[in-house]
């Protein structure tokens, strides 16, 4: 542990609060830039000539107060755990659709994240330690591909595939909660090779690029000259140092991660923030929209502090002493 | 190459025998790269058939046929037709050249924007760099393609709308990359004899640090451009960007899915592969640019 780590850490921490403050200064006024009338798309159309119904209808959800005061009076709730409640979905409170939906992507994700580390990996050390081989030319030439490949197009092939014409999975994840274990892969394989394929591409070429950095540092060649076997000198000091930048990676990609979901979730009607999300954005439900992108965006600015809290923990060369520290 | 070196000083001619690999270092090095030349050869393709349109084209790309739904490739419509009888492969030229076009224009707001803001906060630093840089650590923060959805769905969905929210959402990378690019090179001596010779700020950013990022904005500029058109492609998929009947590769997916149960494969097929081909040729230009700019990258 090194000197000032905490210090670091510390102000990591508290330098959170300006940008999360700041999330949901953009978030809100970009949602009320936009032209259209939340209450009209709340009511129906019939409820839009009664003019009186429609004055209410704002009175009541503070809609009539100038932005700046609804601004705060919607802080001012969100600190106190408040995100309001929905203008449709019968009216739920905010958070307790996110909460119903939140443990479907993270599952989702989560997996598909893991398993795209656990892929790409082994891959990433067998294309760097045979450099310019066959095998790493076509590891190359298949992160590209992966990484060109849209996976919304993925999606709709694979599904007309395996599901309509070969009938071995689900085409979309309706009655799955019903559905018994055993039948549950069905709905799962297509999400997960969707979303992994991008990730394992995407790690893979990192992987190969940072384990070809560490192999050709002094060290290793110390290592490899006083007669340690190749092997050895590979997993016990190479591996080690080149996993590191790993940490930052993922903490980097989870953007992207988080975002694919919307699309992918919604072709497989999968039940998670994606879609919640996309059906919010259809009903121009406000207060879910900006529940939905708040969590999410407070979510990635945690993790990637936690991730450069990790990285200098892990990685005696990092400098702490710079201020603010940005990546 | 101390030969080369050592010939070229003894003999003072030799500089005009030069062999083209030392004269243009950056090319020699572009065109050693197989892949990269095959991403330039598609993407001077894909250019060439959208300007080409009229000439390629074999159905004017808005013709409703009825009596053609949904027909399978044929000797007459060459990839098929779509459920309301268009041509698909005229359709797919025509919508190349809307997915090439929105990809440069909304590209060319995405590095204008970011290079203005990155060279402003590199050059000045202090208080203005710390400003910008958070802001664009809170635009980082929000998953893109949620803020352009959410942003496309707030104004009426077309070409341009798809164009002006891809561009002034997806700036910070950029605007980062500039801004590093100008940190470092704004210690040089040049740029201290500039200074002292009474160069004015714009002046220095213009004519002394941007030619020296240049050859990193031209690499994220193709590597960007690859990025547009998928970012395109998903807002038009998902009914937000370019609207029917204007074709675009995204909104042809989207059109056909529903076709896609009944077995029309080829409604799926060819716009995600024109998609994937582009998306695929930029990815390797841009990688190869990259290497030949910067050989200490390469292998990585």
């Amino acid at each position: 542990m090194q000197p000032g780590l905490w210090a670091y850490a510390a102000r990591r921490v508290i330098f959170l609060i300006p940008l999360l403050i700041g999330l949901t200064l953009v978030m809100f006024f970009l949602i009320h830039l936009a032209p259209g009338d939340p209450v009209t798309a709340m009511l129906g159309p019939q409820a839009a000539a009664n003019e009186a119904m429609l004055e209410q209808a704002r009175k009541n959800l503070g809609l009539d107060q100038p932005l700046p005061i609804q601004y705060l009076r919607w802080l001012g709730n969100i600190v106190q755990g408040d995100f309001g409640n929905a203008y449709s979905f019968n009216g739920k409170p905010v958070l307790s659709l996110i909460n119903e939906r939140l443990w479907g992507t993270i599952q989702l994700q989560g997996i598909s994240l893991l398993l795209g580390i656990a892929i790409a990996v082994p891959i990433g050390i067998l294309s760097a330690t045979r450099q310019y081989s066959a095998v790493d030319n076509g590891v190359t030439i298949g992160s590209f591909i992966g990484l060109a490949l849209p996976n919304f197009w993925l999606a709709l092939l694979l599904q007309f595939w395996l599901g309509v014409q070969l009938g071995w999975v689900k085409t979309i994840s309706t009655g799955q909660a019903d559905a018994p274990w055993s039948e549950r892969w069905r709905y799962w394989l297509l999400p997960l090779i969707v979303l992994t394929l991008p990730n394992v591409a995407y790690f893979a070429r990192f992987m190969r690029s940072s384990m070809l950095e560490v192999i050709h540092q002094d060290y290793i060649t110390t290592a490899r000259s006083k007669g340690l076997d190749a092997r050895n000198v590979l997993y016990r000091h190479a591996l080690r140092n080149a996993l590191i930048p790993m940490v930052t990676v993922i903490g980097l990609q989870l953007p992207r991660i988080l975002g694919g979901a919307v699309i992918i979730e919604q072709i497989f009607a999968w039940p998670g923030l994606g879609l919640l999300a996309w059906t919010a954005i259809g009903k121009r439900d406000y207060p879910v929209i900006l529940g939905i992108t708040l969590i999410t965006g407070a979510a990635i600015m945690i993790v990637n502090v936690l991730v450069d809290i990790v990285y200098a923990l892990v990685d005696p060369r990092v400098k702490i002493t710079e201020g603010g520290g940005s990546h | 190459m101390s030969n080369a070196a050592a010939t070229a000083s003894s003999t003072p001619l030799a500089t005009t025998t030069l062999p083209a690999r030392k004269r243009f270092p950056v090319l020699a090095r572009f065109l050693e790269n197989r892949l990269a030349v095959v991403g330039l050869v598609i993407i001077v393709l894909l250019y060439a058939a959208a300007f080409a349109e009229p000439l390629l084209a074999t159905h004017n790309y808005a013709e409703i046929t009825f009596g053609n739904r949904t027909k399978p490739p044929s000797s007459e419509f060459w990839l098929g037709t779509d459920r309301s009888g268009r041509d698909v492969y005229s359709r797919l030229i025509k919508g190349g050249q809307v997915s090439l076009a929105a990809g440069f224009a909304a590209v060319l707001i995405v590095m204008t924007i970011g290079t203005v803001i990155g060279a402003i906060a590199g050059y000045f630093g202090g208080l203005i760099d710390a400003i910008i840089m958070r802001f664009t650590d809170i635009l980082l923060a929000i998953p893109l393609i949620l803020l352009l959805i959410t942003a496309a769905s707030l104004f009426r969905p077309s070409l341009r709308t798809t164009i002006i929210v891809i561009g002034v959402s997806s700036w910070p990378g950029a605007a980062r990359l500039v801004r590093g690019q100008f940190m470092q090179l704004k210690g040089l001596e040049y740029i201290t004899a500039a200074k002292a010779v009474g160069a004015s700020p714009a002046r220095v950013m213009a004519k002394h640090l941007f030619p020296n990022a240049l050859a990193i904005i031209i690499v994220e500029t193709t590597l960007w451009l690859s990025y547009a058109i998928l970012l395109e492609a998903s807002l038009s998929y998902l009914g937000l960007g370019v609207q029917i009947p204007t074709p675009s590769w995204g909104n042809m997916l989207q059109d056909g899915q529903s076709e896609l149960l009944f077995g029309a494969w080829w409604l799926t097929l060819f716009p995600g592969l024109a998609i994937f081909i582009t998306v695929l040729a930029f990815n390797l230009l841009g990688d190869g640019l990259r290497d030949a700019f910067d050989p200490r990258h390469r292998s990585r």
